[in-house]
C-alpha cells in the first residue's frame, strides 16, 4: 500500500537526516576555542539545517500517520553510507573531514553505488533505510539526496490523488513540532497537515540541501554550505558572483587548532576505565538526547525544549573525552563514539 | 573643516534611542547621519567575539569589562569610585555610582535587559503625591508606543503576569515572546514568599515573586522570529544571525552576552535601510552651531579619530535639517553646555537622577541553584506604587541567580574566606563550598530619586579629556525622600528573607568600596543602577523644562534632545523600554513632519 511506502522512505528520510549530524559535531567540538572562527560558523548553521531537516522530515511523517523512530537500530552507526553513496565518518577537523563536508553538500554529488565488495555493504544495519531508498525510484536508485526527496514528494501527490487528501493527511496535528520548539536554522519548523504543506517541508529540505543551482547564494543572499566550505578547504573568501575557486581575501583556518580524535572510534578502543567512563557518558547522553527527540516527535513535542540542555550536556561531556590522548596512538586523542546505549533513559521533565 | 554633507537628519549617538531613530526615519526614506563617539566593534560577528575573549581576558569583570573606551570617548567607570579618578568629575557630596558605554550600540552592550514599563502613576507624581514633578503625557499617550517597543527591542513576559499596578495592556495584546523560565530560585522563593503581607506606613500591600519583562530571545509568540546575532560584513553576509535567538543560562547577562540573545542596539541598527543611512563612528561631536538671532541648529561639529588608542583627530561639520541628540544623558547636556546653550530655563544639566541601589544578601535553607541560568528573571514589583510615595521613595527588587557575586565577590571570596578564615582543606572544603555557594541569595533594592536641581552636570574648563571636550562634573546628593525608601526597602528584605527562612548576610563592612551613606543610625552602602535621567527633563512650559513632550527642545526647533534626560521623574522602572518608547513617539512625528 501506499502510505506503508511513504512511510518507509519518510523514515528513512528521518533516519538520513539524522545520520549527517555526528560528523559535523565531531569537527565542531574538535576545533580548540579560540580560532577557525568561519569553519565553527559554518559547520554549526550546517548542522543546525540538519536538526530542522529532521524535523521536517518527522512532521510529514506524522503527518500521514507515522511514528518517526530515532533510537536503537534507527540510531547512525559509522561509518556510514548515505543513499547517494557518500560514506559519513566520524573525523576531526581536518582536510579530510571538510573534504566530506563538500561531498555532503554539493548539488551536484551523484549517486555513485559502493563498490561490490566495500565493507559498508556486508554490513548488516545499513540495509534498511539503503535498501528501501535503493527501491524508490523507478527502476534504478536515487542519483541524488534531492532526487530522493523529489521522489517522495512524487509519491506522496500520488497517494493523495488516489486515496484522497484527507485520507492520507489522517495524522493528529497535536504531533506536529512547531517553531516554538525548534528555531534557528536559516528556516523554520513547518506544521505539515495536508499536501501543500507537506510539499513546502520536503521542498525546504531540498532547497537548503542543494541551494539554487544558478548562483552560489541562496534567496537571503547567503552563501551556500558548499561554497562556504569552499572558503575553508582553499582558506580565501568568495568575492561577489564569481564560481569556481574562491580567490578573494584570506580566511583563517588553523587545522593544529584541534583535538585530533582518532578516526571512527569505537567503545572498543577505549581499554583505560576512566576513559571508557568517559565515553560511556557521552553516549549515554547522546541516547537520552535520542529518547527526548524520539519522544518530541510523537506527541510530546514540548519534550524539545529539555532536549535542548542534553545537546549542551553532549558538547560538554565531548570536549571532555576530547580532552584526553589516547595510548598507541601518537598524537591522537579520544572522541566520541556516537554509539546507542540501550540502557538510557529520557528525562522528559520539563524546564515550565 | 571639510566634509560637508546634506542629510535630513542628523543623529549623535548610536545607542538605543538613535539606533531606532536611524531605523526608523530610513525606512520612511530619509537620509540620516548617526555620528558615534565609539569604535564600532560589535556590528560584526567577529568583533562581538574579539570583546567577549578580551572579557574571558581581564582580572575585574565589571560592567564595562567587555569595552574599554577609545582614548578620544572616554566613559565613567564604575571602579573609577574606588579610585576618585576617571572620567566624572564627582564634586559630591555623594558619589554618583553609574556608568555608561560609548560604543556603537551604546549601554544596551552592557545592560541586563530588564523591560518594565513606567506606572500610569509614574507620570503623575506631582499630582498624585505631591513631590517631584508631572510629566507633559501620561501612561495612555506612551502605552501603543511601548508596545511597539516590545516587539522593536523583543521583550519576553507573560501579559498576566504584568498587569497590575495600574498597568494596562490593550485588548488581546501579549509580549512577542513568553516569558524567560523562572529560576529555581524564584519558585523557591514564590512557595515560601507569595501571598505574604507587608506594611509600609498605613498601608497594607501583598507580596508576590514575579518574572519581569526582559530584551532576551525566549520562545516567539505567534510569527515573532527573535533576532539572533548582528553579524553585519561588508559582503552582505549574516551567517551568524541564527545564534542567540534564545537565552541560552550563560549566567553573563551583564556585561556582555556570549550568545547575543538579549537585546543591543546594534540590532536595530542592522534593520535600517542601508542605503539612506550614514554611519560615522570614532566621531565625536563637539560643539552645536545655533542661528543666534532664530535658534535654529545650524549644524554639528565633530571630530573623527582613526586610532582608539591615540587622541589625534581631525574637525569635521555636519549639516541636516533636523538634529538629534542621543548620546546619553550626561552627554546630551554636556554637549550642549558646551556649545554655550545652557539656555533661559536653567533646567539644562539640571534634576540627575538614578536608582541608587542596596544589596541584601543571604543564605536559603537549602540549595537555591545558584550561579545558574539568566542571571535575574524575577522580583519583587508590589512596592512600585502606593499611598507611601508621598513620604518617601518607592522601590523594587530584583532577585539574582549569580549568588553573591555582585555583592561580595563570590565565588572567588567565598574561596578565599573559607580557606583563609575557616582554615578549611580537602573534602571540607569541597563540602562547604558546594553547600554555602548553592545557597547564595543576594537581591537588589533599587530606590526611586527625586528631580533636584542641585544634582546636577556641569562643565569646567580646568577639567577637560584629551579631545579637548569638557569632562562632566557631576554633583549628586541623595536626599531623605530616597534614604527612607532605602530603610523602607532594606526592612521589607529583612521580612522577605525571614519569612523565606533565608539567614540574613548583609553585611555593610563587606563590599566596602561601594560609597556609603547614612540615614539616622543606619548606614547604607549603595551603588548607581546606570539608570542617568533628568538632565534635560520635558515639560508643558519652556520656563520649567528643556525639551516639550515630542522631545523637541523648546529654544531650538530643529533639535530634538532623546534618551532619559527627557524624564521629568524616573520611576522605579529601569528606564530603557520609557524612552524606547518616547523615541519612537518622536519618529512618528518626525517622519510626518519631514515628509510633508
Amino acid at each position: 500500500m501506499s502510505r506503508d511506502r511513504l512511510k518507509d522512505l519518510l523514515q528513512a528520510a528521518v533516519e538520513l537526516e539524522l545520520s549527517t549530524i555526528p560528523p559535523y559535531l565531531c569537527a565542531l567540538y574538535t576545533i580548540r576555542p579560540v580560532g577557525n572562527d568561519e569553519a565553527k560558523l559554518v559547520i554549526r548553521s550546517v548542522v543546525v539545517e540538519e536538526m530542522l531537516h529532521m524535523v521536517l522530515a518527522a512532521n510529514v511523517l506524522n503527518a500521514i500517520g507515522g511514528e518517526p523512530q530515532v533510537t536503537g537500530d534507527h540510531a547512525p552507526r559509522y561509518p556510514h553510507e548515505l543513499p547517494d553513496g557518500v560514506v559519513l565518518h566520524l573525523l576531526p577537523f581536518s582536510p579530510e573531514a571538510v573534504d566530506a563536508f563538500l561531498k555532503v553538500e554539493n548539488p551536484d554529488q551523484s549517486y555513485q553505488p559502493l563498490a561490490a565488495d566495500h565493507p559498508l555493504l556486508g554490513g548488516r544495519r545499513h540495509q534498511h533505510h539503503l535498501a528501501r531508498c535503493a527501491q524508490s525510484a523507478e527502476g534504478s536508485g536515487p542519483t541524488t539526496i534531492g532526487a530522493f526527496y523529489r521522489e517522495i514528494i512524487a509519491l506522496m501527490e500520488q497517494a493523495a490523488g488516489q486515496m484522497g487528501e484527507q485520507q492520507l493527511f489522517c495524522g493528529d496535528p497535536a504531533r506536529q513540532v512547531g517553531r516554538e520548539y525548534y528555531y534557528a536554522a536559516g528556516g523554520r519548523s513547518i506544521i505539515v497537515t495536508d499536501l501543500a504543506s507537506a510539499r513546502n517541508a520536503l521542498q525546504e529540505i531540498v532547497e537548503q540541501g542543494e541551494g539554487d543551482m544558478g548562483s552560489i547564494y541562496d534567496d537571503d543572499g547567503d552563501l551556500a554550505h558548499y561554497y562556504r566550505f569552499k572558503q575553508i578547504k582553499h582558506g580565501r573568501a568568495y568575492t561577489g558572483a564569481a564560481e569556481g575557486d574562491p580567490t578573494g581575501p584570506p580566511v583563517a583556518v588553523d587545522y593544529d587548532s584541534i583535538f585530533a580524535m582518532i578516526a571512527n572510534p569505537r567503545s572498543e578502543d577505549y581499554t583505560d576505565p576512566d576513559l571508557r567512563a568517559a565515553s560511556d557518558a557521552v553516549n549515554r547522553t547522546w541516547s537520552e538526547l535520542l529518547l527526548q527527540i524520539e519522544a518530541s516527535f510523537n506527541g510530546t513535542p514540548e519534550a524539545m525544549l529539555p532536549a535542548v540542555h542534553s545537546m549542551f550536556k553532549l558538547r560538554d561531556e565531548a570536549i571532555v573525552l576530547l580532552a584526553n590522548p589516547l595510548s598507541g596512538h601518537a598524537g591522537r586523542t579520544a572522541g566520541p563514539t556516537f554509539e546507542w546505549d540501550p540502557s538510557a533513559q529520557a528525562d522528559l521533565g520539563m524546564p515550565l | 573643516m571639510n566634509g560637508e554633507e546634506q542629510y535630513d537628519v542628523v543623529v549623535v549617538g548610536a545607542g538605543v534611542n538613535g539606533a531606532l531613530m536611524a531605523k526608523y526615519l530610513t525606512r520612511a526614506k530619509l537620509r540620516v547621519l548617526l555620528l558615534e563617539a565609539g569604535p564600532a566593534t560589535a556590528e560584526s560577528f567577529e568583533g562581538y567575539t574579539r570583546q567577549l575573549t578580551h572579557f574571558y581576558g581581564v582580572k575585574a569583570k565589571g560592567p564595562e569589562a567587555p569595552w574599554p573606551p577609545a582614548v578620544a570617548a572616554p566613559q565613567p567607570d564604575t571602579h573609577d569610585i574606588r579610585t576618585e579618578g576617571g572620567y566624572f568629575v564627582q564634586k559630591g557630596p555623594n558619589p554618583h555610582a553609574s556608568s555608561y558605554t560609548r560604543y556603537l550600540g551604546g549601554s544596551t552592550l552592557h545592560w541586563l535587559g530588564v523591560a518594565l514599563r513606567m506606572l500610569p502613576e509614574d507620570f503623575k507624581l506631582r499630582s498624585r503625591y505631591g513631590v517631584g514633578r508631572d510629566w507633559p503625557l501620561d501612561y495612555r499617550d506612551l502605552e501603543p508606543y511601548y508596545r511597539k517597543a516590545e516587539f522593536d527591542l523583543g521583550v519576553a513576559a507573560d501579559v498576566a503576569d504584568q498587569a497590575h499596578l495600574g498597568v494596562e495592556f490593550a485588548e488581546g495584546y501579549d509580549y512577542p515572546m513568553r516569558r524567560i523560565p523562572p529560576s529555581y530560585s524564584d519558585q523557591m522563593l514564590s512557595t515560601a514568599v507569595d501571598g505574604m503581607r507587608v506594611s509600609l506606613g498605613d498601608e497594607e500591600f501583598t507580596v508576590k515573586i514575579r518574572n519581569y519583562p526582559a530584551a532576551r530571545n525566549s520562545i516567539p509568540r505567534g510569527d515573532f522570529i527573535p533576532d539572533g546575532a548582528v553579524d553585519e560584513r561588508a559582503d552582505g553576509q549574516a551567517l551568524a544571525r541564527d545564534i542567540g535567538q534564545r537565552c541560552q543560562g550563560n549566567t553573563a547577562c551583564t556585561p556582555i552576552c556570549p550568545v547575543q540573545a538579549k537585546y543591543n542596539a546594534n540590532k536595530t541598527l542592522a534593520q535600517s535601510e542601508r542605503e539612506n543611512l550614514q554611519v560615522l563612528t570614532q566621531a565625536v561631536a563637539s560643539k552645536v552651531n545655533v542661528d543666534p538671532v532664530s535658534g535654529a541648529v545650524e549644524s554639528i561639529e565633530y571630530q573623527r579619530y582613526e586610532d582608539p588608542g591615540s587622541p589625534r583627530h581631525t574637525v569635521h561639520r555636519a549639516k541636516g535639517r533636523v538634529y538629534v541628540l542621543a548620546a546619553h544623558a550626561v552627554e546630551n547636556a554636556k554637549l550642549m553646555l558646551a556649545s554655550g546653550l545652557g539656555g533661559a530655563s536653567g533646567q539644562l544639566g539640571k534634576n540627575l537622577m538614578d536608582h541608587p541601589c542596596l544589596y541584601a544578601w543571604g543564605l536559603t535553607p537549602s540549595p537555591a541553584g545558584a550561579f545558574r541560568g539568566p542571571l535575574s528573571t524575577a522580583g519583587v514589583d508590589d512596592l512600585r506604587g502606593g499611598a507611601f510615595r508621598a513620604e518617601h521613595a518607592a522601590f523594587r527588587f530584583d532577585i539574582g541567580n549569580d549568588g553573591w557575586r555582585s555583592a561580595t565577590g563570590a565565588p572567588d571570596t567565598t574561596v578565599a574566606d573559607a580557606v583563609n578564615q575557616k582554615k578549611l582543606f580537602g573534602r571540607e572544603l569541597v563540602e562547604h563550598l558546594a553547600s554555602t555557594l548553592s545557597r547564595q541569595i543576594r537581591f537588589s533594592l533599587a530606590v526611586e530619586q527625586l528631580p533636584s536641581t542641585a544634582n546636577n552636570v556641569t562643565i569646567d574648563p580646568q577639567y577637560l579629556d584629551s579631545l579637548g571636550n569638557p569632562r562632566p562634573v557631576i554633583s549628586y546628593q541623595i536626599d531623605d525622600y530616597t534614604l527612607g525608601g532605602m530603610s523602607a526597602a532594606a526592612e521589607v528584605a529583612r521580612q522577605v528573607f525571614d519569612r523565606a527562612g533565608i539567614t540574613d548576610c548583609t553585611n555593610s563592612e563587606e563590599g566596602t568600596w561601594f560609597p556609603s551613606i547614612s540615614h539616622g543610625d543606619k548606614v547604607f552602602h549603595y551603588h548607581g543602577m546606570g539608570h542617568f535621567g533628568g538632565t534635560h527633563a520635558m515639560g508643558d512650559s519652556p520656563e520649567t523644562s528643556v525639551v516639550d513632550a515630542d522631545q523637541r527642545s523648546w529654544e531650538h526647533r530643529n533639535l530634538f534632545m532623546l534618551g532619559s534626560g527627557s524624564f521629568p521623574t524616573m520611576g522605579t522602572s529601569n528606564p530603557t523600554l520609557t524612552m524606547a518608547a518616547l523615541t519612537l513617539r518622536t519618529v512618528d512625528r518626525l517622519i510626518t513632519e519631514l515628509s510633508s
